[in-house]
């Protein structure tokens, strides 16, 4: 009877975030990014995101998880380029989870926002309510030219048509490391055990992925840097990802 | 006028019932070019979009909604009026609903339909849509709802199921005096359809209370669709759409869209079936004066969403504003404030109001107007949310404009298959308003 | 058996002074028919309140208290936290359950007027077609001990239009 009310307790109220096993998180320093968008085509060739081709691209339905976004600031001689990468920021009041009518994208026991593309139904709403333009809608059946399709990765799903997808924090590596972590009979991952595709190829080391449950980890400690801001953090998603500013030397 | 006469209970039966039984050739030909048009433009762009994929549409990443979803509020819009005022006037006993009712409540359910067409095109797989019906599966999973999409479900399938039942316990009588006016297989249909009313007092009786209580649960039920559809939107965060007017906005725009499509289908019915004595001036008075009212009401809506995204002074919100005011699709704006704002304010003149032709035109373009607007919500928030960076442009593709002509195809096809078959007048309603038949005066 | 005699009247003012003549001569098996919805005629025939709005009422409470049970169950079956909401949210489900009201409000509406009205009724019963149109009728069965041209006469001295002998049942 206890636990029951225990139970309800935790039910009807929010926050339950807090306490999930491990709670995923990463830091970008725009410092050290240089805008190679070696993260993308990582991401790409990771998560088997289709090539669209120059006309789809023209439409703007492309498809990249990972995208950086360039921004010029001031007017020409005194122009400068700045770059963010931008991925779905896994925010902890995610506004996609919500409006999803088959609970086809949800909060796992990890703290990720995650995406169910065989209960996806296509209502396109979770686009919609992201801020951060971070999800991605299959508006056709992409197809890989022989042999392209050899380079797919086993351990991720193609997606057909109608489908919402988006960046998952390689949820397949994490799957992995916890499996690893399970062989060795130890209880969690270690630090820097799980590295996205993208993290791996920063050639610059830019992003720093980890459990932030974990406050040794690098990236609980990257958090606290004080250049660290979240995007958009105005509008209470709570997003996991800390971008740190780019220190300027001639301000 | 002063030359009607009021016709008499026989003449009411002989009058209405020859628009169900007697159909001429005109009727075959507009309902062949309906039907054709409903088949070539709706439903084969449709499954033309079923087999590509949603690409066939000129939606894209920042604008994954487009005119399938702007269509949809529109035909929940044009719904509204019908069975929502024929609820009120019928509670307030209003007699002139009398005569409109029918028609009116039959625009509701059909115009239901076409949007719960459009919710099904909308989606990127179709093929899957009962996932979001709470029924039991194997794979154990329910719907969430907590999903504005899902209260939409809900409110959708209850506004569907009470608008057909509130107009089908009306026609009851109806039927039973079809039956007594035909013949063979439609005078078996029908005893089936009319229950086998014979008009005894515990029918009526039994049928008023019925009748008045679907009218008390409808009246709710329509305010809450509406506001339910709208937070669709205003539940996200997207700017221009995240705010706390827009279940009010939304549900007087149905309104003003619905009745605004009453004056139309009136106009119609009382030309092609000649339904002079029955339609008269004083509907159209009345349905103008509600115009009136609804296009103030509408205006200072209008109104007041620019001016607390004005004086919000927030970045996003002004954006939104600047763009929807003198961006790309600024002429659609003001056409929309020029037909639905303006033009109506015609209608204060008692010569235009009681005119059937110029209040025909003034109820279409109020209906372009809120197709416009429809088309606004979506094409000018969307695809200018937060991030400059991922700012698009949306213009609907050739499915989209074709599927959009389907519609009101579709629309018009259901509406003459349902005047075959449901008296489009209240026979008995018609009767109730005309002087008693009393031996003593 | 005795026959049901069936009367025709042009005038519904005819129609209600004949309806209340017989009851106040013990005639108790009248049935009144009209083409349009009259009070008096639903007064003579001893309806007030209909029970309908019973089931109105019970429809309305069960169905907002089961559209929050629904919502309450599939939340629970399957635990998918969205958005850092809780898992049991009142005001989303409270807007279920306001939508249940209606449904099942309007549903059970519906099955009152089936069980109160007694349709539907597609056996063979005393009914004349001008009942829809502009006649109203009456028809009056009758107990062992009632006088059957006691009833005639009354119909015709009221101003019956044709009075019909019927052997079908009411």
């Amino acid at each position: 009877m206890g636990k029951m009310r225990d139970k309800l307790k935790q039910y009807l109220k929010p926050g339950y975030y807090e306490k999930y096993d491990y709670h995923w998180g990463m830091t970008i320093d725009l410092d050290r990014c240089t805008g190679c968008e070696a993260c993308v085509v990582a991401c790409q060739a990771e998560n088997n995101l289709p090539i669209v081709g120059e006309k789809r691209f023209k439409e703007r339905r492309e498809i990249k998880w990972l995208r950086v976004e360039r921004y010029w600031e001031g007017e020409y001689p005194n122009i400068k380029l700045r770059f963010i990468p931008m991925l779905c920021q896994h925010c902890d009041q995610a506004p996609c989870e919500t409006p999803c009518p088959v609970a086809a994208t949800y909060h796992n026991q990890d703290g990720l926002n995650t995406q169910i593309y065989n209960r996806c139904i296509g209502t396109r709403t979770c686009a919609v309510y992201c801020p951060y333009e971070v999800r991605y809608f299959n508006w056709f059946t992409y197809k890989w030219d022989e042999p392209l399709e050899q380079q797919l990765n086993p351990d991720v799903t193609v997606r057909e048509k109608g489908v919402m997808e988006k960046c998952t924090f390689c949820i397949q590596r994490i799957r992995q490391a916890k499996d690893h972590a399970k062989d060795d009979g130890r209880r969690r991952v270690r630090d820097g055990e799980v590295t996205p595709a993208c993290v791996q190829s920063c050639p610059t080391k830019a992003m720093v992925f980890g459990d932030l449950n974990d406050p040794n980890s690098r990236v609980s400690k990257m958090y606290k840097n004080p250049r660290g801001y979240k995007v958009l953090e105005e509008l209470n998603t709570l997003p996991k990802i800390v971008y740190l500013k780019k220190a300027d030397s001639d301000v | 006028m002063s030359d009607y006469r009021e016709p008499t209970y026989a003449e009411v039966n002989r009058d209405i019932l020859r628009t169900l039984l007697e159909t001429g050739s005109r009727y075959w030909i507009v309902f062949g070019i309906t039907a054709t048009i409903a088949i070539v433009c709706f439903y084969i762009p449709w499954i033309y979009q079923w087999h590509v994929g949603l690409g066939a549409s000129g939606q894209s990443r920042s604008d994954v909604w487009g005119t399938y979803l702007s269509n949809f509020i529109f035909w929940i819009g044009l719904s509204h009026s019908g069975t929502l005022l024929s609820a009120v006037l019928h509670i307030t006993r209003s007699g002139w609903r009398k005569a409109i009712y029918r028609s009116a409540e039959a625009m509701t359910l059909f115009s239901l339909m076409t949007a719960a067409f459009f919710v099904l095109i909308h989606l990127g797989r179709v093929w899957f849509v009962h996932w979001s019906v709470p029924v039991p599966n194997q794979m154990g999973l329910w719907p969430n709802f907590r999903s504005p999409l899902l209260f939409d479900v809900m409110a959708i399938t209850t506004y569907l199921t009470a608008s057909s039942i509130f107009i089908y316990m009306g026609s009851v009588p109806d039927y039973a005096a079809v039956r007594d006016a035909s013949t063979g297989l439609r005078r078996r249909l029908y005893t089936i359809f009319s229950f086998g009313w014979r008009g005894t007092a515990r029918e009526w009786h039994t049928l008023g209370w019925a009748y008045t209580f679907f009218a008390v649960f409808v009246i709710p039920l329509a305010v809450s669709v509406h506001s339910i559809v709208s937070w669709d939107f205003a539940m996200s965060l997207v700017p221009g759409l995240h705010h706390t007017i827009f279940a009010p906005y939304f549900v007087c725009g149905a309104i003003y869209s619905g009745t605004a499509g009453i004056v139309t289908v009136m106009y119609l019915l009382r030309r092609c079936l000649n339904l002079e004595r029955y339609i008269r001036e004083i509907h159209l008075d009345n349905l103008g004066k509600l115009l009136i009212a609804l296009s103030l009401i509408w205006a200072y809506i209008n109104i007041l969403e620019l001016f607390t995204g004005w004086y919000s002074g927030s970045s996003f919100q002004y954006e939104a504003l600047t763009y929807k005011l003198f961006g790309y699709y600024a002429p659609l704006y003001w056409e929309m404030i020029l037909f639905c704002a303006f033009i109506p304010q015609l209608i204060f003149w008692k010569k235009i109001r009681s005119s059937w032709n110029i209040m025909f035109v003034i109820s279409i373009l109020i209906n372009i107007g809120m197709l416009t607007e429809r088309f606004l919500i979506v094409s000018t928030s969307l695809p200018r949310k937060f991030l400059p960076n991922a700012f698009g442009f949306y213009f609907p593709s050739l499915v989209e404009i074709s599927i959009t002509i389907g519609s009101f195809a579709l629309f018009a096809t259901l509406f003459l298959i349902f005047i075959k078959w449901t008296p489009c007048v209240s026979i008995y309603e018609v009767k109730e308003t005309l002087k008693p038949l009393r031996r003593v005066e | 058996m005795a026959k049901n005699i069936m009367a025709l009247f042009q005038y519904q003012d005819d129609f209600l002074n004949a309806a209340r003549k017989l009851k106040a001569s013990g005639f108790d098996r009248i049935s009144l028919m009209t083409p349009i919805p009259m009070h008096d005629a639903e007064k003579i025939a001893g309806l007030d309140k209909s029970p309908v709005r019973r089931f109105s009422l019970i429809g309305a409470i069960l169905g907002g208290l089961s559209g929050f049970a629904m919502a309450t169950a599939c939340a629970l079956v399957f635990i998918l936290p969205t958005g850092g909401r809780a898992i049991i949210t009142f005001p989303p489900f409270l807007v279920i359950s306001y939508e249940m009201t209606i449904l099942i409000g309007v549903l059970s509406t519906l099955l009152g007027f089936h069980i109160v009205s007694g349709l539907p009724a597609w056996r063979d019963k005393p009914y004349r077609m001008e009942t829809s149109i502009d006649r109203f009728s009456l028809v009056v069965g009758f107990d062992p001990d009632d006088d059957p041209a006691l009833a005639e006469k009354i119909m015709r001295d009221a101003g019956a239009e044709k009075i019909i002998q019927v052997e079908k049942p009411e």
